[in-house]
């Protein structure tokens, strides 16, 4: 059975006829009318409509968001955004005349061959995809600059100068690796970038070519949480692509304005009092400062020097300035503390010593005779004092850095077992830092030995590793958890962002401490080994005892430390002062502490590059960044609470307006006794407002003078 | 006894000798047309439009296809089943529907987002038709006022649904469709005369009762100067792109008000201003020409239908087609005032083309059995 109905064909056509005829006529009348009004706007009144339509262009413009700041642990501002002026061009409204306006806009601007020639390329391209967007030709002009293009604003149609948030490192250098820098996007970056933040479904827009993105350390790092979503406002323009008087009038408001949202600020460990503190103590070319939060594991200090200036490398660098910064034999862009490696020198006994006691080659109460040299088979090796140190335990041997006593630990030990206690104490992989490229160090047992040196592993390899020559190499960061391991027997991941922070101050993600592992060693050995620490720094034979003298006369602490002097070149016949010899080819200087040495609470530890011998040249700075920490903390306590010191960046602009972070701290009364806090070079005259973001403790003048 | 209808009796080449392939010539045109201005008129956005254009034609085509092959008087007693699916469908959207710009019109059905009000323009023209085969014969006198309270009453149901999303567009559409089915169904001068008095004293009563946008855009179409900003916006930069394009218009992708990014929704409801601009009076004549001549068929169809129920469906489909391209050129233009209605098969949006395709499709159905047993 069908489910369609019967019905008879054709009847009711003739019924239907006059209807479609109305029908018919309505439709030919609706056409009609249709066409007459067509008629009318595009023939009779289309010249009318012309012109409007030639005054009536939308410019769709960026309101780029606010990055997000980084703090110190007190809150003071480290990074920020100050506004800067960039030139931009939009191919329609310069029509025919962009390319004579670029012209004179490289004149205006003294644009190089090179970026005249890029920005002519951006034109060709833009032209023909995508004339209505803006497209930047240079960022960041001078005042005198703007004042040039305001007035011959009228003359350049199509260009426009954009106020744009611009990065302001405020402390240019300090810190340098660790805070990072920002640059240009390249090509193939802004694929792979954007591509991540549609999978990731990220509300921020997408990146477009000319801007800028976090490119080393924490920029690079927290990228996607600093930078904030921008926002978009449409422009009403003429056809010169000037900006219409009425513009609000013109387009309403929820159609003109989407506003930007601000990124994420981050907080460090970082305490900014004594990162300034041992910026200006260290008195390396090249080195690396280091201080740890022995109960947590947060860095409180990373110097790392050199460093290019990040205000430099995210501004306009010239392309000699970059070639320059390349070609440097000092490596400014090498992060030290975690990308090189370096023999640990005599800093590694604590190694041997503590693979010599568990392994049970020594004990505890072992005592070795130097008698300057030591001898295996025909092989001979030199003490680091020829007159030789006598009878000596581990107490002795440690603290006056005896080499003998090692030489042999090393030679009943082997390369296999102080390989296996340098892994447990952590050496040999990254630490876990958080920012990429982390190298592991190498850590050389037997079979490494047989890989990589001809003629394969044989003892006397492992003699020189017993006071960390031969192959092996750590970073400054592996010695700084290694000497935490030491202080406290945890071995931590080294962190350095406390917390994420929204633009109020909410925080979004926070880090805790993180222990990757734990120095199972007997308490004999621990003992044994403090005990040797604390003689290099406070018995009259130790070799970091003429340096605590000075640094710490009258400070009531104690500190445990080793010092190290890691030969670059073999020995000659004799050792060598540094200044005799070049500067690649002197030794590296290592100082690493902890204190107080019954409770550790801060863990330091120096590298000073080619500066030669690591008491007098490693040991003064790391003891008095010790010297410092306590005063600090002192004055910390005495007024209840941390205080953020006066930001003493230069550069003062007006700051666009944003809620503040934190509340103003009451004002401080800074400690008598302390020393004046290391001034900067340039002081303005004027206290410096706060700039975006974060309020910075307001520091009277005066009452630091009281 | 009744002839046998079922697919498997007829003629397949007598059927095809019916196809009236210049609806299909003139849909396939204005489509290319569509497919090419969204080209134009996404070319700003980030996701390029018309190519998922061009797949909802061809998904749309292809359901068009399966349509003629099934008898459309198969449709006559499914009506009733597809008009209560689709009630429910809009009853859903009112409890699950998307919030999209304060509106709730789509349905989620897994990725896919479609607007069952779309749909209720179909169900009321199949319902319509099922209902007029039978009982327009019994009157041949027409209809008084009370005979047609029964099909006002179907038309009203899904209209108030779709009302309340708020999309007074569509609703208007759907209503369009119906009273245009009631009016081939002969309703006798006095009752037409009070039904345009009702109508009037009606419009008055749900004045009030408007969205304050909807109130605005009514409010600036008569008086087009007083808010030139706010409400009158859009029809105001609309009538300047289409102005502006005079004669010849200012070429493919050229059009300063497309591309300057002043023509708010200029994919969706507004696509005719980008065309009017780029193509000129010339342009514009051409595409009102094939639309005409779209619309003339299907009358024809209506017309030369072999029954009843294929006759009231070919006219409320055909005023389907008929009111969009009216209502929406007419307010792109300023000759109506400003609601959203699409253009059709060339507006951006799925679910319009697949119910555009399937009209043409139940059209192109009606029209090759004419003469079928």
């Amino acid at each position: 059975m069908s489910i369609i109905p019967p019905s008879a064909p054709g009847a009711a056509q003739k019924e239907f006829k006059p209807r479609l005829a109305w029908a018919t006529g309505i439709v030919v009348l609706a056409f009609v009318v249709l066409l007459g009004r067509l008629y009318q706007l595009q023939l009779v009144q289309g010249e009318e409509y012309k012109e409007l339509a030639d005054e009536n262009f939308v410019k769709e413009l960026r309101i780029p968001a606010d990055r997000g700041l980084m703090l110190d642990r007190h809150r003071r501002v480290l990074v920020d955004s100050r506004p800067s002026y960039d030139v931009m061009l939009t191919p329609y409204f310069c029509g025919k005349q962009c390319d004579e306006i670029l012209g004179r806009l490289g004149t205006m601007l003294q644009l190089s061959s090179d970026e005249l020639e890029r920005a002519r390329a951006t034109l060709a391209n833009a032209r023909r995809n995508e004339p209505f967007r803006a497209f930047t030709v240079r960022v960041d002009i001078t005042r005198e600059e703007l004042d040039q293009y305001l007035a011959q604003q009228m003359d350049l149609p199509g260009v426009d100068v954009q106020a744009v948030p611009h990065r302001n490192y405020r402390f240019a250098g300090l810190g340098g690796h660790l805070i990072g820098y920002m640059n240009e996007v390249g090509p193939e970056e802004l694929k792979r970038l954007n591509v991540e933040l549609d999978d990731s479904r990220s509300p921020q827009g997408h990146y477009l070519l000319g801007d800028y993105v976090g490119r080393r350390g924490l920029e690079r790092r927290y990228e996607r949480d600093l930078r904030g979503v921008d926002g978009k406002e449409r422009v009403p323009v003429d056809a010169k692509g000037r900006r219409k008087g009425d513009a609000e009038n013109l387009i309403p408001e929820d159609q003109r304005v989407v506003p930007s949202t601000p990124g994420n600020n981050l907080v460090l460990s970082i305490d900014w009092r004594l990162q300034e503190f041992a910026e200006q103590t260290f008195p390396g070319t090249a080195g690396v400062v280091l201080a740890m939060d022995a109960k947590t594991g947060f860095l409180l200090t990373l110097v790392d020097r050199p460093a290019p200036d990040p205000n430099k490398m995210s501004g306009r660098i010239t392309a000699a300035e970059l070639a320059a910064i390349h070609s440097d034999p000092l490596q400014p862009e090498l992060f030290r503390a975690i990308q090189q490696h370096y023999h640990p020198g005599s800093t590694f006994k604590s190694v041997t010593s503590i693979a010599a006691l568990e392994e049970g080659v020594y004990k505890p109460n072992t005592s070795i005779f130097c008698p300057g040299h030591f001898s295996m088979g025909a092989a001979r090796w030199r003490c680091d004092k020829e007159t030789g140190h006598g009878y000596v335990d581990f107490e002795h041997a440690l603290g006056a850095s005896c080499d003998v006593f090692f030489y042999q630990a090393g030679a009943l030990l082997g390369a296999d077992n102080i390989a296996k206690w340098a892994r447990k104490a952590g050496l040999g992989a990254p630490t876990g830092f958080d920012i990429a490229g982390e190298i592991p160090g190498v850590i050389p047992d037997a079979a490494w030995h047989d890989k990589h040196i001809p003629g394969g592993y044989q003892r006397g390899m492992a003699v020189n590793l017993s006071i960390g020559q031969g192959d092996v190499n750590v970073t400054p960061m592996q010695q700084l958890v290694l000497y935490g391991a030491l202080a406290t027997g945890k071995i931590w991941r080294p962190q350095v962002v406390l917390r994420v922070e929204d633009a109020d101050g909410k925080e979004l993600k926070s880090f805790g401490p993180e222990v990757r592992g734990t120095l199972d060693i007997q308490p004999s050995t621990r003992k044994a080994v403090m005990d040797g620490l604390l003689a290099t720094v406070n018995e009259p034979y130790g070799t970091g005892n003429f340096v605590r003298l000075k640094e710490l006369k009258d400070v009531p602490v104690t500190v445990a430390g080793k010092t190290g002097t890691a030969q670059v070149v073999k020995l000659g016949a004799k050792r060598l002062r540094a200044e005799q010899v070049s500067y690649f080819e002197r030794d590296h200087a290592w100082f690493a502490a902890f204190a107080p040495a019954e409770d550790p609470e801060i863990v330091v530890v120096v590298l000073n590059e080619h500066a030669g011998f690591g008491a007098s040249n490693a040991a003064p700075t790391a003891l008095a960044l010790i010297r410092r920490y306590l005063e600090l903390k002192k004055e910390d306590a005495g007024q209840g609470g941390p205080q953020a010191a006066p930001a003493t960046a230069p550069a003062a602009t007006p700051p666009p307006s944003r809620s503040p972070v934190a509340p103003a701290s009451p004002p401080p009364a800074r400690s008598p006794v302390a020393p004046a806090p290391p001034a900067a070079p340039e002081q303005p005259a004027a206290q410096e407002q706060p700039k975006l973001g974060a309020r910075v403790a307001p520091v009277g003048r005066a009452s630091h003078g009281a | 006894m009744a002839p046998d209808v079922s697919l498997a009796g007829t003629p397949q080449r007598r059927l095809f000798a019916h196809f009236p392939w210049h609806v299909a010539f003139v849909v396939l045109a204005i489509s290319a047309i569509g497919i090419w201005n969204l080209g134009s008129a996404s070319r700003s956005a980030h996701s390029p439009v018309w190519i998922s254009q061009t797949w909802w034609m061809g998904v749309g085509a292809g359901v068009a296809l399966a349509v003629t092959l099934v008898d459309y008087r198969a449709f006559h007693r499914l009506a009733w089943t597809f008009y209560a699916g689709v009630v429910v469908l809009l009853l859903l959207v009112m409890v699950h529907g998307r919030h999209v710009m304060g509106a709730r019109r789509w349905l989620s059905l897994g990725p896919v987002n479609f607007q069952p009000s779309e749909l209720a323009k179909l169900s009321v023209a199949l319902a319509l038709a099922s209902w007029f085969a039978a009982d327009s014969e019994k009157r041949k006198d027409g209809y008084g006022f009370f005979g047609i309270l029964l099909p006002f009453g179907i038309i009203l149901l899904p209209a108030l649904l779709i009302l309340k999303q708020p999309d007074l567009g569509t609703a208007l559409i759907v209503m369009a469709v119906g009273f245009t089915q009631i009016l081939f169904a002969k309703v006798r001068w006095k009752t037409l005369a009070l039904l345009a008095g009702i109508g009037v004293v009606g419009a008055v009563l749900v004045y009030p009762h408007l969205k304050p946008y909807q109130k605005k855009r009514v409010e600036t179409f008569l008086d087009p100067g007083a808010d030139a900003k706010g409400a009158g916006y859009h029809a105001r930069q609309s009538m300047i792109a289409v102005g502006s394009g005079q004669a010849l218009g200012k070429g493919w992708a050229q059009g300063t008000q497309t591309n300057g990014l002043f023509l708010p929704e200029q994919h969706t409801d507004f696509i005719f201003s980008v065309w009017a601009e780029e193509h000129g009076f010339v342009g514009c004549l051409l595409l009102l020409a094939l639309y005409f001549a779209l619309v003339t068929s299907t009358v024809d169809i209506a017309g030369n239908a072999r029954d009843r129920f294929g006759h009231f469906l070919a006219v409320g489909l055909t005023g389907m087609l008929f009111w969009q391209v009216f209502i929406n050129v007419g307010m792109v233009i300023g000759v109506l005032p400003v609601v959203g209605v699409t253009l059709p098969l060339m507006s951006y949006g799925g679910s319009s083309v697949l119910v555009i395709y399937t009209a043409v499709g139940l059209l192109a159905n009606i029209g090759m059995r004419r003469f079928v047993n």
